[in-house]
């Protein structure tokens, strides 16, 4: 169990504390829903009728108890106006931004789909644990302006998760667009990206502002440097990555159960 | 004395009637300048002169009128940079708070103050922890907006900033514009209808008259996270018939339509996109002097506000 806030709403961060106790609170922020039903059916979760979220808001919440574990997933819904999942980084800064303020969890676990650099080494059906994230669609020329548009953070450090579980592990380019032109490939190759997705680095951004520690595990769909258009590929691939991709995630959780952040 | 409707309030309980204003009214549980959870107290009269029915039916329309028909309260103006904040802090006499209501953690900033009647609050992202520079761009923009709705309840919120412009659609540099429209143009996502979340185009709030007496520009926004522009971004732009660009509005539009509060963008021109110099350079030149003209307009803006309610902008 998170420790209650203080009284100025802050959370008291010992950090040598947290990183010895057992995680207790995880929440996984999963942008798609065809991502998130796997996990939700592995995991047994239920839908959280009650408003945690404000009204308009199209944010869902997936919960229950899990190995010890109080697990959530939190998906961003479906945009009220056109149905799409609510994919990119501005819905998953302002979930993950609710998702901590509401359930203050110990770990946050970015999960779904990316594509991946054949060049770099990544194939379809790859699951990765990001070592490093930062987005290649935000280029401000200008002196610290311009690193602070690529927001490089690194993910946790979890190597006997990784050794364990037996994942690859890569940097993670972030950006809106599921396509890549010129600039953002320049972008893509300069952060040594083998995988690309459309919410990781934004995730680590809140995360790192509010000082939640956050991994990264993504499934690759799509060869960004082959040869089929990448909606067509991804569309084509994304159930049966899905799939591995659940199953990939329900490890990790297996894994942390009864850990602590220090163990992983 | 019971409920007497005048022209005024007859006018506005036609519009609640006529399903077109539906989208204007704030949902009826939302706070207005309230920073309590408490639910607004709603008019009870008894009316000898009317039949109980025709009461109850004007209580009922008196209470959506007088609670969507009150004056503006309290605003919030949504401000990237410091450079761009401070002149109107000033202005307005704002003072920093030190009590932030946001998480230890988020830099955002909240200026505060009373103002011709008006609770306003100017919220500047703040600087970037690690960096050192203003948190500009789509993410901190929509996090701060947010958080702000959240902690304030406000009636309206105000995105102003700097912004670039293109000459070949009129724009000069020092030009101040409303924005009809938002959009982005580097949210490219090439499957039906997630092209159109993407490109998330909203409309500003409209008010026709404040752009009437304080005549200003009107045009389209679009809104990237970066400075640059790329061929591509440079299509998407045209394609958005965007007059002005920017790094924030159309992320608060975005949170501000999630929310339900009504938001309109004021963007001066600091630099010339289809012009001979350098973004960057150009913007950095112009940034001091365009940022008073901002003010000024943004100070006219909520002068013109104070005082009305929304339905009257």
């Amino acid at each position: 169990m998170a420790p209650p806030p203080n009284e100025d709403n802050s959370i008291s961060h010992d950090s040598s504390d947290d990183q010895h106790r057992p995680i207790s609170t995880i929440v996984i922020i999963i942008a798609m829903q065809t991502e998130a039903l796997p996990l939700v059916n592995a995991f047994e979760l239920t839908q959280d009728t009650n408003p945690i979220f404000p009204k308009g808001t199209p944010w869902v919440r997936y919960y229950g108890s899990y190995r010890a574990l109080n697990v959530n997933i939190i998906w961003p819904g479906k945009d009220a106006v056109l149905g799409v999942d609510s994919v990119g980084t501005i819905s998953a800064s302002l979930v993950t931004y609710a998702a901590i303020q509401t359930l203050q969890p110990d770990l946050i676990i970015n999960t779904g789909t990316a594509g991946g650099f054949k060049a770099k080494g990544a194939c379809i059906g790859d699951v990765y644990v990001a070592s490093e994230v930062a987005f290649h669609d935000r280029r401000i020329p200008i002196p610290v302006f311009d690193l602070y548009g690529v927001g490089l953070r690194q993910g946790c450090s979890t190597p006997n998760l990784v050794k364990e579980l037996d994942f690859k592990v890569g940097k993670l380019s972030t950006g809106d667009s599921l396509d890549m032109t010129p600039q953002d490939e320049a972008s893509i190759l300069a952060n040594d990206a083998v995988i690309k997705d459309m919410e990781g680095a934004a995730v680590a951004y809140v995360s790192d502002l509010l000082k939640v520690p956050v991994m990264f595990v993504k499934a690759v769909t799509d060869i960004v440097d082959g040869d089929k258009p990448t909606s067509e590929e991804f569309l084509q691939n994304l159930s049966a990555v899905t799939i591995a991709l659940g199953k990939a995630v329900t490890h990790v959780v297996d894994y942390i159960s009864g850990k602590s952040l220090s163990d992983l | 004395m019971g409920p007497v409707l005048t022209p005024h309030c007859e006018r506005r309980v036609r519009q609640i009637r006529s399903s077109n204003f539906h989208s204007f009214l704030p949902p009826p549980d939302y706070q207005r300048g309230k920073m309590t959870d408490t639910p607004p107290s709603t008019t009870t009269t008894t009316d000898p002169i009317h039949t109980e029915d025709e009461n109850n039916s004007n209580q009922e329309i008196v209470s959506a009128v007088s609670s969507s028909d009150n004056h503006i309260s309290t605003i919030v103006i949504i401000i990237a940079m410091q450079t761009e904040a401070l002149p109107l802090v000033d202005t307005f006499k704002l003072t920093e708070d030190r009590n932030s209501p946001f998480p230890k953690g988020t830099p955002w900033v909240r200026y505060y103050g009373s103002y011709k009647g008006l609770s306003v609050n100017i919220l500047w992202p703040g600087k970037d922890a690690a960096l050192g520079v203003d948190s500009v761009g789509t993410v901190s923009a929509s996090l701060v907006t947010y958080a702000a709705i959240q902690a304030l309840h406000p009636d309206l919120v105000i995105n102003a900033g700097t912004s670039g412009g293109f000459k070949a659609k009129g724009a000069c540099i020092g030009d101040v514009y409303v924005a009809s429209e938002v959009a982005f143009h580097d949210r490219r996502i090439p499957i039906p209808v997630f092209d159109l979340y993407g490109v998330g185009v909203r409309q500003g709030f409209s008010t026709p008259n404040l752009l009437k007496e304080l005549n200003l520009k009107v045009g389209k926004l679009s809104t990237g996270d970066s400075l640059d522009m790329t061929p591509l971004d440079e299509a998407s732009i045209v394609a958005n018939d965007a007059t002005v660009k920017d790094m924030e509005g159309a992320a608060v539009a975005y949170v501000a339509d999630l929310l339900k509060v009504p938001a309109i963008f004021v963007k001066a021109v600091t630099d010339i996109i289809d012009g001979d110099k350098p973004t960057s350079e150009e913007f950095l030149q112009n940034l001091t002097a365009v940022t008073v003209a901002l003010d000024k307009t943004v100070a006219r803006v909520v002068d013109y506000i104070s005082g009305k309610s929304i339905s009257e902008l």
